[in-house]
């Protein structure tokens, strides 16, 4: 007999209806939610980025690749790494997929890094991923606060706190702890209205899991949830690593 | 100009400082209830169950595929349909390219629908995906777990054709089948897990409890427009392979 309590049908399906009802009142707070997302004000973008791309440099209006809106993940991928970060590849795994019911609500998705492009292109080549990759100048991802100076990372990095996940995948991207924790990763949203760009949503952190780490919302209804101890280095790797 | 209304980016960042405050209430209320969820009670598989899979008959044991937790996405794909459920497709997108990451949390992943398994196989391949697919055209399993309705019971007991929502008629068009049939199936997710080879169910969902699997929507939920369904919704979806084509009269 398992140690997990056991019970029958009708007693499984009383409280899985009590628990139905907290369900849908979460699914209908995060409609809520949303609703409120959308009634961000916009924010128009007046600095003049270029993006190095395979099609040559672009401007951030030329991204939106004739759609209306645009999504850009950050992807943790620093000038002098050998290999993305495995976790925004898991990310990217998610959004992968996305891409042609994204493009048929008007909506593009890209990646954005501070590596060169031939890495970047090498890289998603590998990986499989049918989503276009742009190399940023730093400021594109330093204004939202997707890049910290090393003076803003010092007392972090000399805290002796620094989590096993990070010492773990610097390595696995060939950079140091400092060099990793330099890129930060993130989603930024952005309209294309009367030839102005608008950022519209800017999320990092846990804000990401939601829309760009589906694994997370299968494993949450799993017996065994996400079972990720926070002293262990995490779990994930890149998807060809496993 | 927009005509939604614009900001600076201080105060762009006040409101969304405000936001993040419920964000963040409602990621940590979302935890909450996965811990409800792992909390329910498991119920014993006591019943036998043939299913059909590229690799012979299988038990719903096997399906386990070596790991101790199951997560079965119940397809609507029934035995006259010709082709899958469009939505289902858009589901299956998203999960297909995450397998080896469910593969190294112990998950195994799989699809199960009612339809011979020669077409789920050839379906399978058309839209390119590696999740396992197993037929259970020659056992009670979709019955059993909700995921299929006789017909002459959903025929007496559906509301009338005007009542159900837009996307039942368009995706019995486009899966080539009578609404009655389409709807005879059913989609949902269920959970197993597998210990001292016993299974038991640990949970199972369906309505808006699959959105977890619905990648699209949390994306378009972050942008400007939302899912823009108009009521309609789903309507948009097609097979990945069906986006730009012009839709059949």
């Amino acid at each position: 007999m398992p140690e997990h309590r056991v019970g029958t049908q009708e007693e499984w399906q009383a409280e899985r209806d009590e628990l139905l009802k907290e369900e849908k009142e979460l699914t209908h707070r995060g409609d809520e939610v949303t609703k409120k997302r959308q009634a961000l004000p916009w924010v128009p973008v007046e600095k003049d980025y270029s993006f190095e791309t395979v099609d040559g440099t672009k401007s951030l209006a030329d991204l939106f690749d004739e759609r209306g809106q645009l999504m850009i993940y950050h992807f943790m991928f620093g000038p002098d790494w050998t290999g993305g970060c495995p976790v925004c590849s898991s990310i990217a795994d998610t959004f992968a997929p996305q891409a042609p019911h994204m493009n048929a609500r008007d909506t593009t998705l890209i990646f954005s890094s501070r590596g060169p492009v031939d890495k970047l292109e090498a890289y998603r080549q590998r990986m499989g991923w049918g989503i276009p990759w742009v190399s940023a100048e730093t400021d594109f991802h330093r204004d939202i606060g997707f890049f910290y100076t090393e003076e803003e990372l010092k007392p972090f990095l000399e805290s002796g706190k620094i989590p096993p996940t990070v010492t773990q995948n610097a390595e696995m991207c060939g950079t140091t702890e400092a060099g990793y924790v330099a890129e930060g990763p993130g989603l930024s949203v952005y309209a294309l209205d009367d030839g102005t760009v608008y950022r519209t949503y800017v999320t990092t952190a846990r804000g990401l899991e939601g829309p760009s780490m589906a694994y997370y919302q299968l494993l949450d209804r799993t017996p065994a949830g996400r079972n990720e101890p926070p002293d262990e280095p995490l779990w994930v790797r890149r998807h060809d690593e496993y | 100009m927009t005509d939604h209304r614009t900001a600076t980016q201080e105060e762009w960042q006040a409101e969304r400082d405000e936001l993040l405050a419920e964000e963040k209430e409602h990621t940590r209320r979302a935890d909450e209830l996965a811990e409800k969820r792992r909390a329910l009670p498991w119920v014993p598989i006591e019943k036998e169950y043939e299913l059909e899979t590229a690799d012979g008959t299988r038990s719903l044991a096997d399906l386990f595929d070596g790991r101790s937790q199951l997560l079965i996405y119940h397809f609507m794909f029934g035995p006259s349909y010709e082709a899958g459920c469009p939505t289902c497709s858009s589901m299956v997108d998203g999960v297909d390219g995450l397998l080896p990451h469910l593969h190294a949390r112990d998950v195994t992943m799989a699809l199960v629908s009612r339809a011979p398994l020669e077409k789920l196989l050839a379906f399978r391949e058309r839209l390119g995906w590696s999740v396992p697919w197993a037929s259970s055209a020659n056992s009670d399993f979709n019955f059993d777990f909700g995921a299929s309705f006789h017909e002459e019971e959903m025929r007496a007991g559906m509301p009338p054709e005007d009542q159900l929502p837009p996307i039942a008629a368009r995706n019995a068009k486009e899966t080539g089948t009578d609404l009655v049939s389409y709807i005879s199936e059913m989609f949902g997710a269920t959970a197993f897990k597998l210990e001292d080879g016993v299974v038991y169910k640990t949970y199972a969902t369906t309505g808006r409890g699959v959105e977890f699997l619905m990648g699209y929507y949390w994306i378009l939920d972050r942008m400007s427009k939302g899912r823009d369904e108009d009521g309609a919704f789903q309507t948009w979806i097609r097979r990945h392979d069906e986006y730009g084509q012009e839709e059949t009269a």
